[in-house]
């Protein structure tokens, strides 16, 4: 027998199980709906007469995030980050400017090549940090500098509760509590050079994402980047899901437990000076030595990674 | 009774023979539920939707890396 809606007995095309029920289409985009504006009250992410900028990678989360928002009467531009992964970001790109276009939304669109000279694929293999390590760095630089230069008030990423459950097992495992004080919903802009960060999705699980743009006929990357293959984070995902598949909820109850009883706790022991990197003017971690001049991750990484690419005419290297 | 389902990402195409209901399906292909969504003719399937011969489904996997 067909599953029923739980709210209004129709044909349910959503089964949820760790909340133990199951909707129609509507239903289902009004649960989603309901979960994206309980994160923002919660936490305080945004308001009315913000100005916006939803971080989109063509995939179905900030796809996703971006039509919510704009569903939900938020001023609310994207910004796409071109990474120069071939083909795939071709794709990725095309993806949001399609979907602006049919939304009549503003998209920003930078690319990391033509402003920082380099593309992820050419940091793969360089330096210290993964390729996935690396365009994390550089997308939370990019998109933070974006917001700055165009007067936005906060930063929406499509984090969502897998995401951020994946993350937080990750960071368990390695007790790694300066990176667990700072996995909040929201990250409030402390200092001059930051702005205001938040993940609204944090309350829905990546399958509701990938649902919620099915049933909205959004038009998504449903390829996995290339370069992700076997990364830290999808290990951790798989873990999970396992769990999640003999206890439903487990995930939900992981993520919501800290963030209820722990996420404070951490918050109020992390310490962390920030300064103003020497480079680039952004706000970094104040080094351990004093007499040494600040500088950033960013700009350290780019350093390592531009030093090592061969010299091409014309370039912004 | 063989339904034809398209897995992606990676994308590829199998046909899995004798399974009655979406639920079936996945068992079959040792896929976990809550990783995935199955689409027939644009629409969102749960297990326990019957399948029906010749049914061409997508069992569509839901998890990214990115972050």
């Amino acid at each position: 027998m067909a599953m029923r809606c739980k709210r209004c007995r129709g044909r349910a095309v959503m089964e949820l199980r760790r909340h133990n029920a199951a909707f129609c289409r509507d239903c289902f985009l009004h649960y989603v709906g309901q979960q994206v504006t309980r994160a923002i009250a919660k936490y305080r992410m945004l308001g009315h007469t913000d100005r916006v900028l939803v971080a989109v990678s063509g995939g179905k989360d900030s796809l996703a995030l971006w039509d919510l928002l704009l569903d939900l009467g938020y001023r609310a531009d994207g910004l796409y980050l071109s990474l120069g992964i071939g083909a795939y970001s071709e794709r990725s790109k095309a993806v949001c400017q399609e979907f602006a276009a049919a939304r009549g939304a503003t998209l920003l669109v930078h690319d990391l090549a033509g402003e920082h000279g380099y593309t992820i694929p050419e940091a793969a293999g360089q330096g210290g940090r993964s390729s996935c390590g690396v365009c994390g760095l550089s997308k939370r630089y990019v998109f933070n500098r974006a917001a700055l230069d165009g007067g936005y008030d906060v930063v929406c990423t499509g984090h969502n509760l897998d995401d951020e459950a994946a993350v937080l097992f990750g960071n368990t495992l390695r007790w790694d509590t300066a990176a667990m004080a700072r996995q909040f919903p929201v990250l409030e802009a402390t200092r001059p050079g930051l702005v205001k960060k938040a993940k609204p999705l944090y309350r829905v699980a990546e399958r509701e994402t990938a649902g919620y743009c099915v049933l909205k006929g959004i038009d998504y990357v449903v390829e996995e980047c290339p370069l992700v293959a076997g990364n830290t984070q999808m290990r951790h995902k798989e873990t999970l899901n396992q769990m999640e598949e003999a206890a439903p909820g487990t995930k939900h109850t992981f993520l919501f437990g800290y963030l209820d009883r722990a996420a404070a706790l951490l918050k109020v022991a992390d310490v962390t000076e920030l300064a103003e990197c020497a480079r680039c003017g952004m706000t970094t971690q104040a080094p351990d030595d004093p007499a040494e001049p600040p500088v950033c991750a960013f700009c350290r990484s780019k350093d390592r990674l531009v030093r090592s690419l061969p010299v091409v005419e014309g370039a912004s290297r | 009774m063989l339904v034809t389902a398209r897995l992606r990402p990676p994308d590829r195409t199998v046909e899995v023979a004798d399974v009655r209901r979406v639920a079936d399906l996945l068992a079959s292909l040792e896929v976990l539920p809550g990783a995935v969504l199955v689409i027939r003719d644009g629409a969102l399937l749960t297990s326990q939707d019957e399948l029906h011969d010749g049914d061409r489904v997508e069992v569509r996997f839901a998890i990214s890396g990115g972050g």
